[in-house]
C-alpha cells in the first residue's frame, strides 16, 4: 500500500511532469525538424547511416502517432490528474483560510498604524470590510482574490480536457472527402448522406488573384430523402446533420469523350488524375494528368500556367491498356487522342471542388478545456489572493498587517505606502 | 502613394530607433544619464512613427497589417517597444534601454529586409481570426523580448559594483527578477491565447484545429518552455540567475518559432 501511495505520488508530482515536459519538447523537435509521413525507405535515403536507423527505429518519421508518444500524452495526462486530486483539498483549505479573523496572521505591536482605517482598505483595494471582536479589541479584516489560489488548478484540469478532447477527437472523429462538378452527386462515406454540389465560384481579383472559393451544396439524408441546402466558403463552413463541410481546395476537370467515327463511346467529367475507362474496347483507359489552363512554358521549358483563367488550355494525358502504358502527350487547341478507330477529346475545362467533410463531438470539450485553461492562467496570474486586517489599539489608532499569495513584497510596500509608521502625522 | 508615405515612416521609425540605441549605449559606456533621457525621447519619437507607418499600411490595404514575414516583423518590433516604453515610463528605470533598444532595432532592421509589397489575402487569410491571433502573437512576443532584456540587465547587474553608476539606473536584483517573471507571465498567458485563437481559425479554415504543423508544433515548444519555468519559479522557487538564463532561452525559442521555422521548416504558416 505504501508502495503503491510513493508511485501515485510520484506520478503526480511536479519532477515528473518535468521530466515529461522535457520528453515533449524533444518528441516535438524531432517532428518539427524531421519530415513527418515519409516512408521507412525514404527516411533511410535522406538520413543515410545510424541517425537512419535511430529516425525509423523510433519511429521519428511519424512521431506524434507512435505508441511512446501516446503513452507520454496519456502519463501527462495522469499526471495532470493526480496533481490536481492531491492539490483540491489542500487549496480549499488555503482558500478558506483568507479572511477568516483568527486565523490569518497576526498583527505585531510595532505593525504600521493609522486612524483612518477604511482609507487604507479602499487604497489596498479591498471593498468588502468585516468588523469583529477579537481577544477583547476590535478588529477590521478582509480578504479578496481568494478564488485565486484556484489558477494553477484550473490551469492544469484545462490543459486535462485539451489533451483528452483533442486524442478523444483524433480516435473517435470521422472525416471524409467528396470533389466534384456543379451538377454531380457523391455520397459520403458510409455516412448515409449525399453531397450535391450546385454550384461552385472561384472569385477572381482584377490581378487574377483568388478572392474566395464558394460552394453551394445540398446535403440528403439518402434513408429519409430530407435535404438540407448550403453555402460554404474558405474560413466559413457549414454544418448539416451533425456534419461540418468545409471549403478544402480546389482544382481542374474537364469531360474526357471517346468517340468511333460519329458514336459516342463514353463522356465523363474527369478531375486531375482520375481515369476514364472504356468497356469498348475493353481495358483501354484514359489517364488526365494533369491541367493547364493558361499554358505557357517557363525560362527552362518547363509547363506552367500563365494565370488562372482557361484561355489557353492544356492537358496532359497518359493512356493505358489494362496496365500497360501506351503513351502520355499534351494536348493543345483542338488536339485528340487517337487509338486505331477511337478518338479522345478534352473538353468544356472547369474548376472541382473539394469539400471536406468531418464530425468531431470533442470539439466542443476542448474548446471548453482551452477556455477553462485561460482563465487558470488569468486566475494565477492576476488575481493574488490577499488578506489585510488591522486591530484597534488602546491609543484609538489601528495597527494593520496583510500578506499576499504572490508578490509580498510589493504588497508589504504598497501597504508601507498606505499607512504611515506614525498616525500623528497623518492628515 | 500610401507605400511612400509609409516607406518614409518606417525608415524614420528605424533611425530613431538606431540613435535610440546608439545613446543607450554612449550612456552605459560614458556613464552620463543625459544620453539615455535622450535616447528614451528618441524611442517613444521612433515608435510614434513606427505606430504612424503602420497606420499608413493598414488604410493602403484596407485591413491591419499582420499577414506576411515584413507585416509581422514589423508588428513585433512594435510590440517590443510598446512593452518596453511601457516599462520605461512605469518604472522609470533607465538601464533597460540598454538592452531593450537593440532587440527592437534588429527585428525592425530584420522587418526591413523583407518584402513591403501589399499583396492581397488569399481567401484563407481573409478572417477576424487572424487580426486577434497575430495581434495576441505581437504582444506576447513583445512581452517576451522585454523579458529577456530584463534578465540580460540582471545578468549584467550581478558584475556590477553597488553604487556604481549604472546600478543606480536600474532597480535591485529581486526587482528585477519579478519584473522579468511579470512579462514572462503576461507574455505566457497571450501566447496560451495565440496558439487558442490559431486553433480556432485553422478550425474553421482548414477543417482542423490541430495538425502538427512546424509552426504549430514549436509555439507548444515555446509554450511548454516557458511553463516549464513558471513551474520552477512558483513550485520550486526559481530565482536569480537561472530564472533570468531560462527566460533568455525561452525568447531564443520565440525568435525561432517567428523566424527561424518560417526560414527553414516548410509548412502551412509559410505565409507567414
Amino acid at each position: 500500500m505504501k508502495l503503491l501511495k510513493k508511485i501515485a505520488r510520484f506520478l503526480g508530482s511536479m519532477r515528473f511532469a518535468l521530466i515529461l515536459l522535457l520528453l515533449v519538447v524533444a518528441a516535438c523537435t524531432a517532428g518539427s525538424l524531421i519530415p513527418q509521413g515519409e516512408t521507412e525507405a525514404a527516411l533511410l535515403a535522406r538520413y543515410p547511416g545510424a541517425f537512419g536507423k535511430v529516425v525509423t527505429t523510433l519511429g521519428l518519421g511519424n512521431v506524434f502517432f507512435t505508441p511512446w508518444f501516446l503513452v507520454l500524452t496519456g502519463l501527462l495526462c495522469l499526471n495532470l490528474l493526480l496533481c490536481n486530486l492531491v492539490r483540491f483539498p489542500k487549496l480549499r483549505k488555503k482558500m478558506r483560510r483568507y479572511g477568516v479573523p483568527d486565523k490569518t496572521i497576526a498583527v505585531p505591536e510595532d505593525a504600521p498604524a493609522t486612524r483612518e482605517p477604511e482609507r487604507v482598505f479602499a487604497q489596498m483595494g479591498f471593498r468588502k470590510v468585516e468588523t469583529t471582536m477579537l481577544g477583547g479589541r476590535r478588529v477590521m479584516f478582509a480578504a479578496k482574490h481568494r478564488c485565486g489560489v484556484w489558477g494553477a488548478w484550473l490551469t492544469h484540469l484545462g490543459m486535462l480536457i485539451v489533451i483528452l478532447g483533442f486524442g478523444l477527437g483524433q480516435l473517435l472523429q470521422q472525416e471524409y472527402t467528396v470533389y466534384g462538378v456543379p451538377g454531380q452527386t457523391k455520397q459520403i462515406g458510409d455516412t448515409g448522406y449525399a453531397l450535391t454540389i450546385d454550384a461552385f465560384e472561384v472569385a477572381l481579383r482584377e490581378d487574377d488573384t483568388v478572392e474566395q472559393y464558394t460552394a453551394q451544396l445540398t446535403v440528403t439524408d439518402t434513408a429519409t430523402g430530407e435535404t438540407q441546402a448550403g453555402t460554404v466558403c474558405v474560413n466559413e463552413p457549414m454544418q448539416r446533420f451533425g456534419l461540418k463541410f468545409y471549403q478544402n481546395s480546389t482544382g481542374w476537370a474537364a469531360t474526357a469523350e471517346a468517340t468511333r467515327g460519329d458514336k459516342l463511346l463514353k463522356r465523363e467529367t474527369l478531375c486531375a488524375g482520375e481515369y476514364m475507362t472504356l468497356e469498348d474496347p475493353a481495358g483501354l483507359s484514359v489517364l488526365l494528368r494533369a491541367f493547364y489552363p493558361d499554358y505557357a512554358e517557363d525560362a527552362t521549358g518547363k509547363p506552367m500556367t500563365a494565370s488562372g483563367k482557361a484561355t489557353n488550355p492544356a492537358y496532359v494525358y497518359m493512356l493505358y491498356y489494362g496496365e500497360h502504358l501506351l503513351g502520355m502527350n499534351l494536348l493543345q487547341g483542338g488536339d485528340a487522342i487517337t487509338v486505331d478507330d477511337i478518338t479522345i477529346r478534352f473538353t468544356d475545362p472547369k474548376p472541382y471542388t473539394l469539400i471536406q467533410i468531418k464530425r468531431d463531438a470533442f470539439v466542443p470539450l476542448t474548446a471548453a478545456g482551452a477556455a477553462v485553461l485561460i482563465i487558470g492562467l488569468l486566475f494565477a496570474f492576476y488575481l493574488y489572493p490577499a488578506e489585510l486586517r488591522c486591530t484597534e489599539t488602546e491609543e484609538g489608532v489601528w495597527r494593520f498587517a496583510g500578506r499576499s499569495a504572490k508578490a509580498d513584497a510589493v504588497f508589504q510596500e504598497r501597504l508601507t505606502e498606505a499607512v504611515p509608521r506614525d498616525p500623528g502625522k497623518e492628515g | 502613394m500610401y507605400l511612400d508615405i509609409e516607406n518614409a515612416l518606417f525608415t524614420c521609425a528605424m533611425g530613431l530607433y538606431l540613435v535610440s540605441t546608439v545613446l543607450y549605449f554612449v550612456f552605459f559606456a560614458l556613464k552620463k544619464e543625459k544620453p539615455a533621457t535622450v535616447a528614451g525621447w528618441t524611442m517613444t519619437a521612433g515608435f510614434l512613427f513606427h505606430t504612424a507607418a503602420l497606420a499608413v499600411r493598414s488604410i493602403g490595404a484596407g485591413r491591419l497589417p499582420l499577414t506576411n514575414q515584413y507585416e509581422f516583423a514589423t508588428g513585433f518590433a512594435w510590440g517590443i517597444c510598446l512593452c518596453f516604453l511601457v516599462f520605461l515610463y512605469k518604472y522609470k528605470f533607465k538601464g533597460l534601454g540598454v538592452f531593450a533598444a537593440p532587440i527592437v532595432f534588429l527585428v525592425i532592421g530584420y522587418a526591413a529586409m523583407q518584402s513591403r509589397e501589399v499583396r492581397a489575402l488569399m481567401p484563407a487569410l481573409r478572417s477576424n481570426w487572424l487580426s486577434i491571433h497575430v495581434s495576441a502573437a505581437i504582444l506576447s512576443y513583445g512581452a517576451f523580448g522585454v523579458a529577456c532584456a530584463i534578465s540580460l540587465m540582471y545578468l549584467v547587474r550581478g558584475r556590477m559594483a553597488e553604487g556604481s553608476f549604472f546600478a543606480g539606473h536600474v532597480p535591485q536584483r529581486d526587482r528585477l527578477d519579478l519584473l522579468s517573471y511579470r512579462a514572462i507571465s503576461f507574455g505566457f498567458l497571450f501566447l496560451t491565447f495565440v496558439i487558442v485563437s490559431g486553433a480556432i481559425w485553422a478550425e474553421r479554415a482548414w477543417g482542423s484545429y490541430w495538425s502538427w504543423d512546424p509552426k504549430e508544433t514549436w509555439s507548444l515548444i515555446t509554450w511548454i518552455i516557458y511553463a516549464i519555468y513558471l513551474h520552477l519559479r512558483l513550485s520550486r522557487g526559481m530565482r536569480g540567475r537561472s530564472a533570468a538564463l531560462f527566460a533568455v532561452i525561452g525568447f531564443v525559442c520565440v525568435l525561432f518559432t517567428y523566424a527561424g521555422v518560417n526560414t527553414f521548416i516548410p509548412g502551412i504558416h509559410s505565409y507567414a
